[in-house]
């Protein structure tokens, strides 16, 4: 299908861009140092803001999506209110919007590695990101609850969504497992989990990060503070020669020349190569942008002259 | 080698700037901010196994070491093995158990747990 812009002009990425672009997976790496408990302090009772099984060996913070569930199955018991998550989600969400998914979460990086083998990768829909509010609202929240109020605790209920999580198949599943496995006692992890992990593995050959885009609870939750986040993507108009750059270049599937700060968007910045797009911070006054024109004095009123 | 997508014309003077206040945001951090130290500070409802009550990091590091305990599934203490050597200890604790209070929490926090999370 030829691109229908009249005038495609074959840009090329900018500067920025490109630094941006090679930056990106050393900033990931560096996170993994943050998440991965590198003083072997463990402070699982501070939630992070990524998605990070707290059942990892090595994880330092606890899992905002697991603290969640275990919270709504609490709540039958226990009435609480999780301050410190929510502060947590909010703060982050207000700062950046949803580039903690971009340039800090230790899953999406590695499905960004993985989504760097060369296999036809398959587009989906724009709906398919509406089912991250599904798991979000029924799998977290409400499941949890519900069988909480049958008098089932959290560690025992048979579905939720750490049960059901590849992130934690993976991260604590599989070392759990191979220590199990080295020790004679079999392998540790439900055949289900397994087979969810190995679900996953097989997804990023076709679908770039398939768990971001279709189920992750946390990231849909961050990206609704795109809208209105501190840190946010400005639209140059100057600088738009309508080459579809910024599309081509994001593996999120969203519409970019359309409108970019929206809820599927990751803010990996590899739209912002094209120069139209700019990574920019909303300061108390932003001059960077011309005022309106002020609007001619009517005719119809009297003009007042000053008295000297 | 980058595949262009094709994308339909776009008026590049027509686009939203898309170009966000700074006041919502900062607001929504700001509330956020004070959130987390809400939390720092919080003292839960959920006591400890130590009788202590439990603050709101205690008792969300217990949902990953499984520190949890519930009071439906706690099991009564064990009764001494009858003997004529224990007869007195065995009416002892007959009458401690008549005169023992029912529990008084559902579930606290075992501050000390460190299993992994059976999930």
């Amino acid at each position: 299908m030829e691109c229908q812009v009249p005038e495609c002009k074959q840009r090329q990425p900018t500067e920025l861009g490109r630094k941006l672009s090679r930056l990106r997976p050393w900033v990931q790496s560096g996170f993994l140092g943050v998440w991965l408990a590198p003083l072997g302090q463990w402070l699982h009772g501070i939630p992070g803001c990524v998605f990070h099984c707290y059942s990892c060996p090595l994880s330092s913070f606890g899992c905002p999506v697991g603290i969640a569930a275990n919270y709504a199955a609490l709540l039958p018991v226990t009435l609480e209110v999780p301050y410190m998550l929510l502060g947590v989600l909010v703060f982050t969400g207000a700062l950046g919007g949803s580039i903690v998914c971009g340039w800090a979460c230790p899953f999406g990086f590695l499905q960004d590695l993985l989504g760097r083998i060369t296999t036809r990768k398959v587009a989906l829909p724009g709906w398919a990101g509406h089912s991250r509010y599904a798991v979000l609202v029924g799998l977290v929240m409400l499941l949890p609850l519900v069988l909480g109020f049958k008098g089932i605790p959290f560690e025992e209920q048979v579905v939720s969504i750490c049960r059901l999580c590849p992130a934690g198949a993976l991260e604590a599943g599989v070392p759990y497992s191979l220590e199990s496995l080295l020790a004679g006692k079999g392998w540790l992890m439900s055949g289900c989990k397994t087979g969810i992990l190995v679900a996953f593995f097989a997804s990023t050959l076709f679908i770039h990060r398939p768990w971001c885009r279709i189920f992750c609870p946390l990231g849909g939750l961050l990206s609704l503070f795109n809208r209105f986040s501190l840190f946010h993507l400005r639209f140059n108009p100057k600088e738009c020669v309508e080459c579809n750059l910024c599309r081509s270049r994001c593996q999120m599937g969203v519409k970019v020349d359309q409108r970019v700060n929206v809820s599927g968007c990751i803010r990996c910045l590899e739209c912002a190569t094209c120069g139209a797009l700019e990574p920019c911070f909303a300061f108390p006054k932003d001059t960077s942008t011309p005022p309106p024109p002020k609007a001619p004095p009517d005719s119809a009123s009297p003009t007042i002259p000053s008295i000297s | 080698m980058l595949t262009r997508v094709p994308q339909p014309p776009v008026n590049p003077a027509l686009r939203d700037l898309e170009r966000h206040d700074f006041w919502p945001g900062f607001i929504a951090a700001l509330i956020g901010g004070v959130l987390v130290f809400c939390g720092a500070q919080h003292l839960t409802g959920v006591d400890t196994v130590e009788g202590n009550t439990a603050w709101e990091t205690q008792l969300m590091r217990a949902f990953s070491v499984g520190g949890l305990q519930y009071a439906d599934q706690m099991a009564p203490p064990a009764s001494p093995k009858p003997d004529n050597a224990a007869a007195g200890a065995l009416d002892h604790w007959a009458r401690q158990d008549a005169n023992a209070a029912p529990l008084t929490w559902k579930v606290r926090v075992d501050t000390g747990a460190k299993k992994a999370c059976p999930t």
